[in-house]
């Protein structure tokens, strides 16, 4: 999911950069108008809680194994803004330090998984969940649908964004690129956000002392 | 990605403790007196930003042959292992985009070329400006660039959690070893999985509560100040 440099074109990622550069400014104005003081550190802790969950390899049938990103989830526990704000800080230790994913490529990769997989997962969750208990199933379900459609999502537009570049940078074009990354999404890492998302919300909704969900 | 499900547990605590031993080693190389350590932050992020702007412009593969011969002297020059480096970088991204490339060697050799060079040059420039830069500072620098205070600050608090998280993940995964033995059903391998990232979410509340009352007992008062070290 994470595009490295050499994929995409400077012009591409100029045009990524400049779709980003006033999100990023509305998602630190909100933030910082709406994060209470104490819940400053909360940022940070969901931006390394979003690393680490990258980190795990969940088991999948046939032995394989798959990652999630956890932009969704991160949004449902921390809201959309700062979950943007979050996933683009893990992108760029991700691509700063550990060179996944490219610095020029950044733009594209945090309007990806920082902006469309947060935003849609998470207001797909919104309406699924629309007036359901905390403590309800459909919650948990909901947290599961929005996860699988963020990700699906994300993947969706990596593919669209290598397709185009081809010939130029991209020796495959959008015939190849899509049913590649999204078929995978699909049919394997679309599950594993979804699974570890609901997962996730079902405990924390077993523990109603630290459940600090996002109304829905 | 393909192994046995049975030693996932196994692989995740590799993966942590690699994780600590890349953080190590970068920071080992950034403190040495090379070439490269000697320029400030900011002109290395500017030069390395101008080199891959330079691979993408290009089309000519001998000189992105060129830019990564440069890259090897460069990081000779400053003090890094060239077997290292060569590891470092060749591991995954360009070994993996070659793969990706493989079938168009055959249909459209010329661009599979350029795909696989401009991707492999523009990882060892990205890797050589972060072994040759210590974390805190590269993020710091980012401030430079205009960067807003709110997402400087959560870098560098959530570079320090980062590693404090690794800790916890890689003493409990060992715990749940100990418990579970070496054989496990991939079910049983998500419960566990998931079961501990939610663990984690809980401990990370916690610990934000703790994180408010040091902040505040330092005068926090809203206005986050970065100190130099």
């Amino acid at each position: 999911m994470h595009i490295p440099d050499g994929y995409l074109g400077p012009a591409t990622c100029g045009f990524f950069y400049a779709v980003m550069l006033p999100i990023w400014a509305l998602a630190s104005r909100i933030v910082k108008k709406t994060l209470k003081a104490k819940q400053v550190p909360m940022l940070a802790i969901g931006a390394a809680f979003s690393f680490i969950v990258m980190l795990f390899d969940i088991p999948i049938p046939g032995g394989t194994t798959a990652h999630a990103i956890g932009a969704v989830l991160i949004a449902i526990l921390l809201g959309p803004w700062p979950a943007c704000i979050a996933i683009t800080v893990t992108l760029v230790i991700q691509a700063f330090l550990f060179g996944d994913g490219g610095i020029l490529a950044l733009g594209a990769n945090s309007f990806n998984m920082a902006f469309a997989d947060v935003f849609a997962g998470y207001y797909i969750y919104r309406l699924v969940s629309y007036r359901s208990k905390p403590q309800s199933i459909r919650r948990v379900i909901a947290a599961g649908i929005g996860a699988y459609m963020g990700a699906t999502l994300a993947a969706i537009l990596t593919a669209v964004e290598i397709g185009l570049q081809k010939g130029k940078y991209s020796p495959y074009g959008l015939k190849e690129a899509l049913p590649a990354m999204a078929g995978a999404s699909i049919l394997v890492f679309g599950w594993v956000d979804a699974l570890l998302t609901a997962a996730v919300v079902k405990y924390l909704q077993s523990r109603k002392d630290t459940l600090e969900i996002q109304p829905s | 990605m393909k192994f046995s499900h049975h030693n996932f547990i196994q692989r995740a605590i590799i993966k942590t403790i690699n994780f600590f031993k890349e953080s190590i080693f970068a920071q080992e190389y950034a403190l040495q007196k090379g070439f490269l350590q000697w320029f400030p932050p900011q002109v290395k992020i500017i030069s390395v930003l101008a080199v891959i702007v330079g691979t993408l412009l290009t089309k000519s593969i001998a000189l992105l042959f060129v830019f990564y011969l440069i890259c090897l002297l460069i990081a000779s020059l400053s003090k890094i292992k060239i077997g290292y480096f060569l590891k470092r970088t060749w591991l995954f991204i360009p070994i993996f985009s070659f793969f990706i490339a493989l079938p168009a060697f055959f249909t459209d050799f010329n661009i599979a070329v350029l795909f696989v060079t401009r991707v492999l040059v523009s990882t060892s420039y990205i890797i050589l400006l972060s072994l040759t830069t210590p974390h805190t500072r590269l993020l710091k620098t980012l401030r430079s660039f205009g960067v807003p205070q709110v997402f400087v600050m959560t870098l560098g608090m959530c570079y320090r959690y980062i590693f404090l998280f690794a800790e916890v993940i890689e003493n409990t995964y060992l715990a749940v070893k100990s418990r579970v033995g070496g054989a496990i059903h991939y079910k049983h391998g998500q419960h566990i999985a998931t079961w501990r990232i939610a663990s984690l979410w809980q401990r990370s509340l916690q610990l934000n509560r703790e994180i408010y009352d040091a902040m505040l007992s330092r005068g926090y008062s809203g206005e986050p100040r970065v100190l130099d070290e």
